[in-house]
């Protein structure tokens, strides 16, 4: 079996509603999908969602080889990033190649993808996610009430801007989440919108109210120290590592003891890389946390990992051109055994949007707020929905 | 697929012809059965057959054998003394057993499993046992290189400290005859305390240049190790006792290793994975310890820093079973055989049965 080539497809979608975090709690609607095709010459095709432009330069690394050999290409590629490094547009690349890579290594095997990478059951524990600076305070219920019927008890609010208006709709989110628990899980996230002492002081005030099972971002993501400060000076555990891509990367955050809990996905490097990481942090007692993702298909990689405990589930809407296996039960998603991620794509859908793209507010993704790390810009009446 | 039953089959050797000290002349046969027809084959410790059977019936009959991370957790998670001594022997057994039928049911070579392209794995020459005589000491390293390409090998030392150094100088000229890179590997076994091995080391690297030394002193002395690892030049290189995660992280975390030695006997093939990913966040280069067959040569292409494999017999002369691993030219090469590539000679089987009972 060999790689014969690929194509990539870009289109623009409109979610169901705005999401927005603390540098733009006013929220955007638009989010850029891509899809990476690997082809094969057996008739099956690897694909991997997500933002992989650029796949031209790291192409040569995988052509002709047998997609099922994927770590060892995932070292090929890397080895090719040797001088430039495995980073920024040439890592997003990579990551989406050893997507793809793992796709078709499934499909080959005729089994979805959590088999293949050892799991016993496609089963993985979720927690809800609002991305929800952007909701009024009734969205916000209506959002974690939703999940809640679905048996999902944790939830994570967008906080950072108002300690007063993050208690209020700590309160909310917790009472929607009570039909799940009688004890829901609450968890935070700055998006690095703070200094570690600025984190110190907020999160401390808001855990006079909450009990609040970790906080994330609460400094910048290479910011090992400031991290470790937070980490120690707060009850809640410290989560960071989506903004970096790769091992080496997140590194100093486990060996320096900076973090508790690894925030890990596919553009860790990919498949190969995230587990790398993965495996790391479980060598040194440190669970993961996987990202939210279009379809929930992370939740195949998370269901094998060793030490993940919780994966995020936001369900903005951004399927409108996909088909997938897997649904939410009891507070799990629950993935189905159709071969690989279980993904296929509507082509009609697909070329309907690229014909006719939808227009909305704002779009993914959104740069860092004035103030960030210095000093807190409240959001201006207007801005959001809930001052 | 399911997992039905195990079959334990011990068998010993006589250990004549072996000049390696470390070889096991008994050991046993472990088939993994499953009701697909395919059978996971493993090779395990003399002795073990209680704690297999045991553990297989309690976690494995019924599992689908694919699941190996899924079930390497659950094995390990469910021991009272975590994944030590015997019990991590016995997961380790059983997590190979189990990757043999992952991949025998994707009818491909276990590399290919794993994610590995075709392995042509860096090999070094294990520790050979100090009853040798010189002049047999001569013969096998000159086998190793000559017939084999071996670049490196390994002296077992720590005893007399003139004849050390004696066998060292016959080890590098035999090796320097067919190789400008030998390698130069030592293994005191643990013999010494820290003070006393740099002082002996510093002597030895005055002469020569060692490229690595394992058993510098006991592997749970973190601070003795790395004192070590400050005074000498070469690196020192820890691991092929240690089974748990717990306890290859002081290693890590301290630097008291330079190099990480995974034995799949000891941590499986699941967590000799895990181990290597970790020791690649701290850039440590891995070398795989000796295994029944040199089956470990399928790990080496998805490891990203595997740096060396050991090889205590280049002429895979394992007398019940076959393996489809073979040394040539200095590397270790994995064919095509789906599986793990060990077959069962079961003739021989029986016959190595009826003498070692």
């Amino acid at each position: 079996m060999k790689i014969t080539g690929y194509r990539v497809e870009q289109y623009l979608m409109k979610m169901d509603r705005l999401v927005g975090d603390a540098n733009l709690p006013s929220g955007v609607e638009m989010l850029p999908g891509s899809i990476l095709y690997l082809e094969t010459d057996e008739n099956i095709t690897g694909i991997s969602l997500g933002y992989g432009g650029g796949i031209d330069a790291l192409f040569g690394a995988i052509e002709g080889a047998d997609p099922r050999e994927a770590v060892a290409l995932w070292i090929r590629m890397n080895d090719w990033l040797h001088k430039a490094g495995n980073e920024g547009a040439a890592s997003a690349s990579l990551s989406a190649i050893d997507v793809a890579l793992w796709d078709i290594k499934a499909k080959l095997a005729d089994e979805p993808l959590w088999r293949t990478l050892g799991a016993r059951e496609g089963r993985v524990r979720a927690y809800a996610s609002g991305l929800d600076y952007c909701l009024s305070d009734e969205e916000l219920f209506a959002f974690y009430r939703r999940m809640a019927e679905q048996g999902i008890d944790t939830g994570k609010l967008k906080v950072g801007l108002d300690v007063e208006a993050d208690l209020r709709r700590l309160g909310i989110m917790r009472e929607a989440l009570s039909i799940a628990s009688p004890r829901p899980g609450l968890m935070i996230d700055a998006n690095e919108y703070w200094s570690p002492k600025q984190a110190v002081r907020y999160v401390r005030q808001l855990e006079e109210h909450f009990e609040l099972i970790w906080v994330e971002e609460p400094a910048r993501r290479w910011d090992y120290h400031g991290l470790r400060l937070v980490s120690q000076q707060v009850n809640a555990a410290v989560a960071s590592g989506e903004n970096l891509h790769n091992l080496a990367q997140v590194y100093p955050l486990i060996a320096n003891r900076a973090v508790d809990v690894i925030n890990v996905w596919t553009g860790q490097s990919g498949v190969t890389g995230l587990r790398q990481i993965a495996h790391m942090a479980h060598v040194h007692g440190l669970p993961v946390s996987m990202m939210n993702a279009q379809a929930n298909y992370m939740a195949h990689i998370a269901a094998a990992l060793p030490n993940h405990n919780m994966m995020e589930v936001v369900d903005p809407g951004r399927e409108h051109c996909l088909k997938w296996d897997n649904h939410l039960e009891d507070g799990f998603i629950v993935l189905g055994d159709a071969p690989g991620f279980g993904i296929e794509v509507d082509e009609a859908k697909l070329k309907e949007l690229q014909a006719n793209p939808p227009t909305g507010r704002g779009k993914f993704p959104f740069p860092r707020r004035e103030g960030a790390g210095r000093y807190i810009v409240p959001p201006p009446p207007g801005e959001v929905p809930w001052r | 697929m399911k997992v039905t039953g195990v079959k334990v089959t011990p068998y010993a050797f006589p250990p004549a012809g072996k000049p390696a000290g470390r070889h096991a002349t008994s050991g046993s046969i472990v088939e993994l059965m499953t009701d697909s027809g395919l059978t996971g084959i493993a090779i395990g410790a003399d002795g073990a057959h209680t704690q297999i059977e045991r553990l297989v019936g309690e976690m494995l009959v019924g599992a689908d054998p694919r699941a190996t991370s899924g079930l390497w957790r659950q094995m390990t998670d469910a021991q009272a003394a975590p994944n030590e001594g015997y019990a991590s022997t016995t997961i380790a057994v059983l997590d190979v057993a189990l990757w043999d039928l992952k991949s025998k049911a994707n009818d491909e070579p276990l590399w290919k499993t794993l994610g590995g392209s075709r392995p042509r794995a860096n090999a070094h020459g294990g520790g050979i046992a100090p009853t040798m005589s010189d002049h047999e000491l001569v013969d096998w390293y000159r086998a190793l290189s000559r017939d084999y390409g071996l670049r490196g090998a390994t002296l077992v030392i720590g005893g007399d400290e003139d004849r050390d150094l004696a066998r060292l100088e016959a080890m590098r000229t035999t090796l320097r005859q067919e190789t400008t890179a030998a390698t130069l590997i030592v293994d005191a076994e643990q013999r010494w305390a820290p003070d006393e091995a740099i002082r002996r080391l510093r002597t030895m690297e005055r002469m020569f240049d060692v490229a690595w030394v394992e058993g510098a002193t006991r592997s749970g002395d973190i601070p003795g190790l790395k004192q070590i690892s400050d005074a000498i030049r070469g690196a020192v290189c820890v691991g092929r006792d240690l089974g748990t995660r717990a306890e290859f992280l002081p290693h890590f975390q301290d630097r008291s290793a330079d190099v990480i030695e995974l034995d799949i006997g000891v941590v499986g093939i699941t967590g000799a994975l895990e181990l290597a990913d970790a020791a690649y966040g701290f850039e440590l280069p891995v070398t795989l310890a000796e295994a029944p067959g040199n089956i470990q040569a399928h790990l080496a292409s998805v490891m990203p820093y595997f740096m060396s494999m050991e090889v205590v017999d280049p002429a895979a002369r394992w007398p019940v079973f076959t393996s489809d691993v073979r040394i040539e030219a200095g590397w270790a090469i994995a064919g095509d055989a789906p599986g793990n590539g060990l077959a069962v000679d079961r003739e021989a089987l029986s016959a190595a049965t009826r003498d070692g009972s």
